[in-house]
Protein backbone atom coordinates (compact mmCIF):
# COMPACT_ATOMS: atom_id res chain seq x y z
CA UNK A 1 0.00 0.00 0.00
CA UNK A 2 1.70 3.29 -0.90
CA UNK A 3 -0.42 6.40 0.04
CA UNK A 4 0.67 9.95 -1.08
CA UNK A 5 -0.13 12.22 2.67
CA UNK A 6 0.07 15.23 0.89
CA UNK A 7 -1.70 16.94 -1.95
CA UNK A 8 -3.58 19.83 -3.16
CA UNK A 9 -7.02 19.73 -5.04
CA UNK A 10 -7.29 22.95 -6.35
CA UNK A 11 -6.25 21.88 -10.22
CA UNK A 12 -9.32 19.10 -10.61
CA UNK A 13 -11.70 19.85 -13.27
CA UNK A 14 -14.64 18.85 -11.58
CA UNK A 15 -14.57 21.73 -9.49
CA UNK A 16 -13.51 24.33 -12.04
CA UNK A 17 -15.84 24.43 -14.33
CA UNK A 18 -16.12 28.20 -13.78
CA UNK A 19 -12.44 30.02 -15.65
CA UNK A 20 -12.96 33.00 -12.90
CA UNK A 21 -12.89 30.69 -9.49
CA UNK A 22 -10.05 28.33 -11.02
CA UNK A 23 -8.31 31.54 -11.93
CA UNK A 24 -9.10 32.72 -8.01
CA UNK A 25 -7.33 29.43 -6.83
CA UNK A 26 -4.20 29.38 -8.44
CA UNK A 27 -3.65 32.92 -7.24
CA UNK A 28 -4.82 32.50 -3.53
CA UNK A 29 -2.73 29.26 -3.50
CA UNK A 30 0.18 30.17 -5.36
CA UNK A 31 0.43 27.82 -8.49
CA UNK A 32 0.45 30.47 -11.28
CA UNK A 33 0.81 28.54 -14.68
CA UNK A 34 -0.81 25.48 -13.53
CA UNK A 35 -3.25 23.91 -16.15
CA UNK A 36 -7.03 22.25 -15.08
CA UNK A 37 -6.05 18.11 -13.98
CA UNK A 38 -8.83 16.37 -15.38
CA UNK A 39 -9.58 13.07 -12.47
CA UNK A 40 -9.69 10.46 -15.37
CA UNK A 41 -5.90 12.15 -15.85
CA UNK A 42 -5.03 11.66 -12.46
CA UNK A 43 -5.76 8.03 -12.34
CA UNK A 44 -3.54 7.51 -15.18
CA UNK A 45 -0.79 9.41 -13.06
CA UNK A 46 -1.35 7.60 -9.60
CA UNK A 47 -1.54 4.25 -11.88
CA UNK A 48 1.70 4.70 -13.42
CA UNK A 49 3.28 6.09 -9.90
CA UNK A 50 2.06 2.89 -8.16
CA UNK A 51 0.04 4.68 -5.81
CA UNK A 52 -2.89 3.37 -4.44
CA UNK A 53 -4.30 6.53 -2.53
CA UNK A 54 -3.80 10.25 -2.28
CA UNK A 55 -4.84 12.52 0.31
CA UNK A 56 -5.88 15.52 -0.56
CA UNK A 57 -5.59 18.87 1.77
CA UNK A 58 -8.85 22.15 0.87
CA UNK A 59 -7.96 25.23 2.32
CA UNK A 60 -10.62 27.64 3.69
CA UNK A 61 -9.36 31.55 3.91
CA UNK A 62 -12.68 32.44 3.72
CA UNK A 63 -12.50 35.34 6.11
CA UNK A 64 -10.73 36.74 4.30
CA UNK A 65 -11.21 36.07 0.70
CA UNK A 66 -14.15 35.61 -1.09
CA UNK A 67 -14.46 32.48 -0.63
CA UNK A 68 -12.16 29.21 0.56
CA UNK A 69 -9.93 27.92 -2.12
CA UNK A 70 -11.43 24.63 -1.76
CA UNK A 71 -14.71 24.16 0.20
CA UNK A 72 -15.70 21.03 2.15
CA UNK A 73 -18.53 20.39 -0.09
CA UNK A 74 -16.03 20.51 -3.71
CA UNK A 75 -13.52 18.59 -1.87
CA UNK A 76 -16.65 15.69 -1.52
CA UNK A 77 -17.48 16.05 -4.98
CA UNK A 78 -13.42 15.05 -5.54
CA UNK A 79 -13.62 12.20 -3.38
CA UNK A 80 -16.89 11.15 -5.36
CA UNK A 81 -15.15 11.10 -8.70
CA UNK A 82 -12.51 8.40 -7.58
CA UNK A 83 -13.75 7.26 -4.10
CA UNK A 84 -11.41 4.42 -4.06
CA UNK A 85 -8.04 6.37 -4.69
CA UNK A 86 -8.89 10.56 -2.75
CA UNK A 87 -8.90 10.62 1.34
CA UNK A 88 -10.48 14.02 1.32
CA UNK A 89 -9.67 16.12 4.49
CA UNK A 90 -11.71 19.30 5.33
CA UNK A 91 -10.96 22.87 5.52
CA UNK A 92 -12.09 25.37 8.11
CA UNK A 93 -11.31 28.94 8.47
CA UNK A 94 -11.23 28.96 12.75
CA UNK A 95 -11.99 33.05 12.02
CA UNK A 96 -15.64 31.84 10.71
CA UNK A 97 -18.28 32.23 13.83
CA UNK A 98 -19.46 29.15 12.40
CA UNK A 99 -15.90 27.07 12.27
CA UNK A 100 -16.98 24.41 14.79
CA UNK A 101 -20.25 23.39 12.90
CA UNK A 102 -19.19 23.52 9.62
CA UNK A 103 -16.29 21.30 11.13
CA UNK A 104 -18.80 19.09 12.76
CA UNK A 105 -20.21 19.05 9.38
CA UNK A 106 -17.54 18.01 7.16
CA UNK A 107 -16.83 14.96 9.62
CA UNK A 108 -20.54 13.78 10.65
CA UNK A 109 -22.55 14.87 7.18
CA UNK A 110 -19.46 15.15 4.18
CA UNK A 111 -17.41 12.14 5.71
CA UNK A 112 -13.87 13.46 5.06
CA UNK A 113 -11.06 12.20 7.07
CA UNK A 114 -9.11 14.87 8.69
CA UNK A 115 -8.52 19.08 9.13
CA UNK A 116 -6.06 20.42 7.49
CA UNK A 117 -4.57 23.84 8.74
CA UNK A 118 -1.89 26.05 7.59
CA UNK A 119 -1.42 28.33 10.65
CA UNK A 120 1.10 30.48 8.90
CA UNK A 121 -1.17 31.47 6.24
CA UNK A 122 -3.78 31.92 8.99
CA UNK A 123 -1.25 34.11 11.30
CA UNK A 124 -2.45 31.87 14.06
CA UNK A 125 0.03 30.34 16.72
CA UNK A 126 -0.84 26.53 17.34
CA UNK A 127 -2.25 27.54 20.72
CA UNK A 128 -4.32 30.59 19.81
CA UNK A 129 -7.97 30.17 21.34
CA UNK A 130 -9.90 30.02 18.20
CA UNK A 131 -7.93 27.02 17.44
CA UNK A 132 -8.55 24.93 20.53
CA UNK A 133 -11.79 24.27 19.96
CA UNK A 134 -11.00 22.43 16.49
CA UNK A 135 -8.68 20.39 18.10
CA UNK A 136 -11.17 18.92 21.01
CA UNK A 137 -13.58 18.17 17.78
CA UNK A 138 -10.78 16.58 16.07
CA UNK A 139 -9.83 14.73 19.38
CA UNK A 140 -13.19 13.55 19.79
CA UNK A 141 -14.12 12.07 16.56
CA UNK A 142 -10.54 10.13 16.19
CA UNK A 143 -9.66 12.83 12.88
CA UNK A 144 -6.16 13.82 12.56
CA UNK A 145 -5.05 17.48 11.50
CA UNK A 146 -2.19 17.72 8.74
CA UNK A 147 -0.40 21.15 10.22
CA UNK A 148 1.63 22.95 7.61
CA UNK A 149 5.08 23.24 9.48
CA UNK A 150 8.34 25.61 8.72
CA UNK A 151 8.29 26.80 5.13
CA UNK A 152 5.32 27.63 2.62
CA UNK A 153 5.29 28.22 -0.82
CA UNK A 154 2.02 29.79 -0.16
CA UNK A 155 1.60 33.63 -0.58
CA UNK A 156 1.85 35.57 2.73
CA UNK A 157 2.81 32.80 5.00
CA UNK A 158 5.13 34.25 7.50
CA UNK A 159 7.31 30.69 8.82
CA UNK A 160 6.89 31.94 12.54
CA UNK A 161 3.63 30.63 13.44
CA UNK A 162 4.55 27.07 12.07
CA UNK A 163 7.97 26.62 13.67
CA UNK A 164 7.63 22.69 14.90
CA UNK A 165 8.46 23.66 18.51
CA UNK A 166 5.07 26.09 19.51
CA UNK A 167 3.28 22.55 18.34
CA UNK A 168 4.66 20.85 21.67
CA UNK A 169 1.48 22.17 23.96
CA UNK A 170 -0.96 21.22 21.29
CA UNK A 171 0.59 17.34 22.06
CA UNK A 172 1.08 18.25 25.53
CA UNK A 173 -3.01 19.38 25.75
CA UNK A 174 -3.91 16.84 23.34
CA UNK A 175 -2.30 13.82 23.82
CA UNK A 176 -5.00 11.57 21.87
CA UNK A 177 -5.06 14.14 19.07
CA UNK A 178 -2.73 12.67 15.89
CA UNK A 179 -1.52 15.03 13.98
CA UNK A 180 1.46 15.70 11.47
CA UNK A 181 3.81 18.13 11.10
CA UNK A 182 4.25 18.82 7.37
CA UNK A 183 7.31 19.03 4.82
CA UNK A 184 9.00 17.67 8.03
CA UNK A 185 9.12 21.36 9.68
CA UNK A 186 11.71 22.18 7.13
CA UNK A 187 14.14 23.96 8.28
CA UNK A 188 13.58 22.98 11.37
CA UNK A 189 13.79 19.53 10.80
CA UNK A 190 15.66 18.79 14.13
CA UNK A 191 12.36 20.19 16.25
CA UNK A 192 10.80 17.76 14.29
CA UNK A 193 12.56 14.96 14.90
CA UNK A 194 11.99 15.60 18.80
CA UNK A 195 8.32 15.82 18.37
CA UNK A 196 8.62 12.40 16.50
CA UNK A 197 10.01 10.60 19.28
CA UNK A 198 8.65 12.44 22.15
CA UNK A 199 4.59 12.10 21.61
CA UNK A 200 3.11 8.94 19.69
CA UNK A 201 0.82 11.01 18.03
CA UNK A 202 2.68 13.06 16.60
CA UNK A 203 3.61 12.38 12.80
CA UNK A 204 5.81 14.17 10.16
CA UNK A 205 5.52 13.96 6.26
CA UNK A 206 8.45 14.01 3.76
CA UNK A 207 7.06 16.68 1.24
CA UNK A 208 9.81 18.96 1.90
CA UNK A 209 11.81 19.08 -1.54
CA UNK A 210 12.92 23.11 -1.39
CA UNK A 211 15.46 22.82 -3.64
CA UNK A 212 17.13 20.32 -5.81
CA UNK A 213 15.86 16.99 -7.01
CA UNK A 214 13.32 14.67 -5.12
CA UNK A 215 16.59 11.97 -5.47
CA UNK A 216 19.25 14.48 -3.95
CA UNK A 217 17.31 16.24 -1.82
CA UNK A 218 16.17 13.38 0.09
CA UNK A 219 19.67 12.10 0.42
CA UNK A 220 21.22 15.14 1.61
CA UNK A 221 18.42 15.35 4.40
CA UNK A 222 17.99 11.64 5.60
CA UNK A 223 22.06 10.86 5.14
CA UNK A 224 24.10 13.61 5.56
CA UNK A 225 21.77 15.81 7.50
CA UNK A 226 21.05 13.05 9.81
CA UNK A 227 22.09 9.54 10.23
CA UNK A 228 19.92 7.26 8.21
CA UNK A 229 19.89 5.05 11.07
CA UNK A 230 17.93 8.01 13.24
CA UNK A 231 15.04 7.36 10.81
CA UNK A 232 15.65 3.67 10.24
CA UNK A 233 15.69 2.92 13.83
CA UNK A 234 14.34 6.11 16.45
CA UNK A 235 11.18 7.50 14.04
CA UNK A 236 10.85 5.18 11.36
CA UNK A 237 6.67 5.18 12.40
CA UNK A 238 6.18 8.17 12.27
CA UNK A 239 7.09 9.76 8.90
CA UNK A 240 4.80 9.32 6.26
CA UNK A 241 5.50 9.92 2.48
CA UNK A 242 4.08 13.18 1.16
CA UNK A 243 4.95 14.73 -2.25
CA UNK A 244 2.86 18.18 -2.41
CA UNK A 245 1.47 17.54 -5.50
CA UNK A 246 1.14 19.99 -7.66
CA UNK A 247 3.97 21.98 -6.80
CA UNK A 248 6.02 18.43 -7.19
CA UNK A 249 4.84 15.62 -9.24
CA UNK A 250 3.98 12.06 -7.07
CA UNK A 251 6.00 10.19 -9.03
CA UNK A 252 9.32 12.24 -8.81
CA UNK A 253 8.76 12.73 -5.11
CA UNK A 254 8.29 8.92 -4.71
CA UNK A 255 11.59 7.94 -6.60
CA UNK A 256 13.00 10.09 -4.27
CA UNK A 257 12.04 7.88 -1.60
CA UNK A 258 12.51 4.86 -3.18
CA UNK A 259 15.79 5.59 -3.69
CA UNK A 260 16.99 5.73 -0.01
CA UNK A 261 18.80 2.70 1.19
CA UNK A 262 16.41 1.58 3.63
CA UNK A 263 15.29 -1.58 5.06
CA UNK A 264 12.34 -2.93 3.63
CA UNK A 265 9.98 -3.10 6.64
CA UNK A 266 11.14 0.98 7.11
CA UNK A 267 10.17 1.35 3.43
CA UNK A 268 6.76 0.02 3.88
CA UNK A 269 6.44 2.03 6.92
CA UNK A 270 7.05 4.94 5.37
CA UNK A 271 5.03 4.77 2.44
CA UNK A 272 2.05 3.50 3.36
CA UNK A 273 2.01 1.74 6.96
CA UNK A 274 2.56 4.62 9.03
CA UNK A 275 0.06 6.65 7.15
CA UNK A 276 -2.86 4.12 7.80
CA UNK A 277 -2.23 4.52 11.32
CA UNK A 278 -2.03 8.19 11.36
CA UNK A 279 -5.25 8.07 8.81
CA UNK A 280 -7.11 5.75 11.39
CA UNK A 281 -7.20 3.24 8.67
CA UNK A 282 -5.40 0.12 10.58
CA UNK A 283 -6.47 -2.97 10.71
CA UNK A 284 -6.75 -4.13 14.08
CA UNK B 1 -4.00 29.70 -48.18
CA UNK B 2 -2.93 28.78 -44.74
CA UNK B 3 -4.80 26.33 -42.81
CA UNK B 4 -3.78 25.39 -38.76
CA UNK B 5 -5.16 22.93 -37.27
CA UNK B 6 -4.78 21.86 -32.99
CA UNK B 7 -4.72 18.12 -31.74
CA UNK B 8 -3.65 16.73 -28.33
CA UNK B 9 -2.33 14.00 -27.26
CA UNK B 10 -1.96 12.45 -23.61
CA UNK B 11 1.48 10.35 -23.03
CA UNK B 12 1.46 7.57 -21.15
CA UNK B 13 5.06 7.25 -20.16
CA UNK B 14 7.91 9.43 -19.04
CA UNK B 15 9.21 8.93 -22.54
CA UNK B 16 6.79 8.26 -24.91
CA UNK B 17 7.21 7.88 -28.80
CA UNK B 18 3.43 8.85 -30.00
CA UNK B 19 2.82 8.30 -34.26
CA UNK B 20 1.11 11.07 -35.76
CA UNK B 21 1.83 10.53 -38.75
CA UNK B 22 -1.90 9.66 -39.89
CA UNK B 23 -3.09 12.88 -38.54
CA UNK B 24 -0.37 14.67 -40.79
CA UNK B 25 -1.76 12.88 -43.60
CA UNK B 26 -5.34 13.46 -43.48
CA UNK B 27 -5.10 17.27 -42.50
CA UNK B 28 -2.95 17.79 -45.80
CA UNK B 29 -6.35 15.60 -47.17
CA UNK B 30 -9.01 17.80 -45.70
CA UNK B 31 -7.39 21.07 -46.24
CA UNK B 32 -8.34 21.31 -49.61
CA UNK B 33 -4.53 22.56 -50.66
CA UNK B 34 -3.24 20.87 -53.22
CA UNK B 35 0.47 21.44 -53.80
CA UNK B 36 2.35 23.93 -50.74
CA UNK B 37 4.22 22.78 -47.31
CA UNK B 38 2.66 21.09 -44.61
CA UNK B 39 4.56 21.63 -41.07
CA UNK B 40 3.93 19.90 -37.76
CA UNK B 41 5.44 21.58 -34.53
CA UNK B 42 4.41 21.33 -30.73
CA UNK B 43 3.71 23.55 -28.27
CA UNK B 44 5.81 22.32 -25.79
CA UNK B 45 9.63 22.89 -24.25
CA UNK B 46 9.89 19.37 -23.54
CA UNK B 47 8.27 17.58 -26.27
CA UNK B 48 9.87 16.90 -29.91
CA UNK B 49 8.50 16.82 -33.03
CA UNK B 50 10.58 13.76 -35.13
CA UNK B 51 11.09 11.89 -38.23
CA UNK B 52 12.37 8.49 -37.93
CA UNK B 53 11.23 5.09 -39.39
CA UNK B 54 8.61 3.20 -37.04
CA UNK B 55 10.58 0.00 -35.86
CA UNK B 56 10.98 -0.66 -32.35
CA UNK B 57 14.55 -1.48 -32.46
CA UNK B 58 15.47 2.42 -34.02
CA UNK B 59 12.71 3.59 -30.93
CA UNK B 60 14.77 2.01 -28.33
CA UNK B 61 18.07 3.27 -29.61
CA UNK B 62 16.26 6.62 -29.88
CA UNK B 63 16.03 6.68 -26.20
CA UNK B 64 18.75 5.00 -25.14
CA UNK B 65 20.59 7.66 -27.02
CA UNK B 66 18.80 10.50 -25.79
CA UNK B 67 19.37 8.81 -21.96
CA UNK B 68 22.83 8.39 -22.22
CA UNK B 69 23.31 12.11 -23.70
CA UNK B 70 21.12 13.51 -21.03
CA UNK B 71 21.20 11.29 -18.01
CA UNK B 72 17.29 11.33 -16.40
CA UNK B 73 18.87 11.62 -13.03
CA UNK B 74 22.03 13.81 -13.56
CA UNK B 75 23.30 17.67 -11.92
CA UNK B 76 20.92 20.42 -13.39
CA UNK B 77 20.80 23.91 -12.71
CA UNK B 78 16.83 23.97 -13.46
CA UNK B 79 15.93 21.60 -10.85
CA UNK B 80 14.43 24.21 -7.96
CA UNK B 81 11.09 26.07 -6.89
CA UNK B 82 10.58 28.38 -9.67
CA UNK B 83 8.78 31.63 -8.01
CA UNK B 84 6.99 32.31 -11.05
CA UNK B 85 5.29 28.86 -11.47
CA UNK B 86 5.05 27.84 -7.98
CA UNK B 87 5.88 24.29 -8.92
CA UNK B 88 9.70 22.84 -9.09
CA UNK B 89 11.21 23.00 -12.19
CA UNK B 90 12.61 18.58 -12.48
CA UNK B 91 12.53 18.61 -15.81
CA UNK B 92 16.17 19.93 -17.29
CA UNK B 93 16.28 16.34 -18.66
CA UNK B 94 13.23 16.73 -20.81
CA UNK B 95 14.32 20.70 -22.10
CA UNK B 96 17.78 19.55 -22.86
CA UNK B 97 16.29 16.31 -25.18
CA UNK B 98 13.99 18.13 -26.42
CA UNK B 99 16.37 20.71 -27.75
CA UNK B 100 18.23 17.27 -29.66
CA UNK B 101 14.90 16.34 -31.43
CA UNK B 102 14.08 19.68 -32.40
CA UNK B 103 10.21 21.07 -32.07
CA UNK B 104 8.89 20.66 -35.81
CA UNK B 105 9.23 18.97 -39.14
CA UNK B 106 8.15 20.35 -42.57
CA UNK B 107 7.13 18.03 -45.73
CA UNK B 108 5.86 18.93 -48.88
CA UNK B 109 2.47 18.78 -50.36
CA UNK B 110 1.73 17.46 -53.56
CA UNK B 111 -1.46 16.76 -55.61
CA UNK B 112 -3.35 17.38 -52.16
CA UNK B 113 -0.72 14.76 -50.11
CA UNK B 114 1.61 14.86 -47.94
CA UNK B 115 4.96 13.94 -49.59
CA UNK B 116 7.25 11.72 -48.25
CA UNK B 117 9.56 8.69 -47.85
CA UNK B 118 8.25 5.25 -47.41
CA UNK B 119 10.70 4.65 -44.03
CA UNK B 120 9.67 8.23 -42.73
CA UNK B 121 6.91 8.17 -39.94
CA UNK B 122 6.23 11.50 -37.71
CA UNK B 123 6.12 11.30 -34.22
CA UNK B 124 5.21 13.59 -31.05
CA UNK B 125 8.06 12.53 -28.87
CA UNK B 126 7.10 13.20 -24.90
CA UNK B 127 9.89 13.76 -22.61
CA UNK B 128 8.48 14.84 -19.34
CA UNK B 129 5.73 12.75 -19.56
CA UNK B 130 2.81 11.82 -18.24
CA UNK B 131 0.84 14.76 -19.91
CA UNK B 132 -1.69 16.10 -21.61
CA UNK B 133 -0.17 17.53 -24.73
CA UNK B 134 -0.85 19.89 -27.41
CA UNK B 135 0.60 20.42 -31.47
CA UNK B 136 -0.29 22.15 -34.12
CA UNK B 137 -0.65 20.96 -37.96
CA UNK B 138 -0.19 24.01 -40.42
CA UNK B 139 -0.72 23.68 -44.15
CA UNK B 140 0.48 26.61 -46.25
CA UNK B 141 -0.05 26.55 -50.26
CA UNK B 142 -2.82 26.48 -53.09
Amino acid sequence: MVIDVHAHPLLFDVINEDPNTFEFRRQAFGVFKSGINPVEFEKILLDDAEIDKVVLLPEDYSTQMERPIVSNEEMTKIVAAMPDRFIGFAGVDPRREDAQEVLKKAFGEQHLAGLKLNLSRLHMFPTDERLLPLYEICEKAGKPIMFHAGYSWEPDTPAKYSQPILFEDVACDFPELRFCLAHMGFPWWNETIMMLMKYPNVYADTSMVYMDSPRHFYKQMFTVNMNLNWLQNCFWDKVMFGSNNPRFRHVRSLDGIKNLPLREDVMEAVLGGNALRFLGMEEK
Amino acid sequence: MVKLIEKQVVSKKEFDMILITDEGKKAVEESGITNGMVAVITKHTTTSIMVNESLPCVEKDIQATLERLVPTHGDYVHTHMLPTYGTCSGNAPGHLKSMLGGNHCIFPVIDGKMYCGGAQDIYFVELDGLQIRKYMIEIMGE
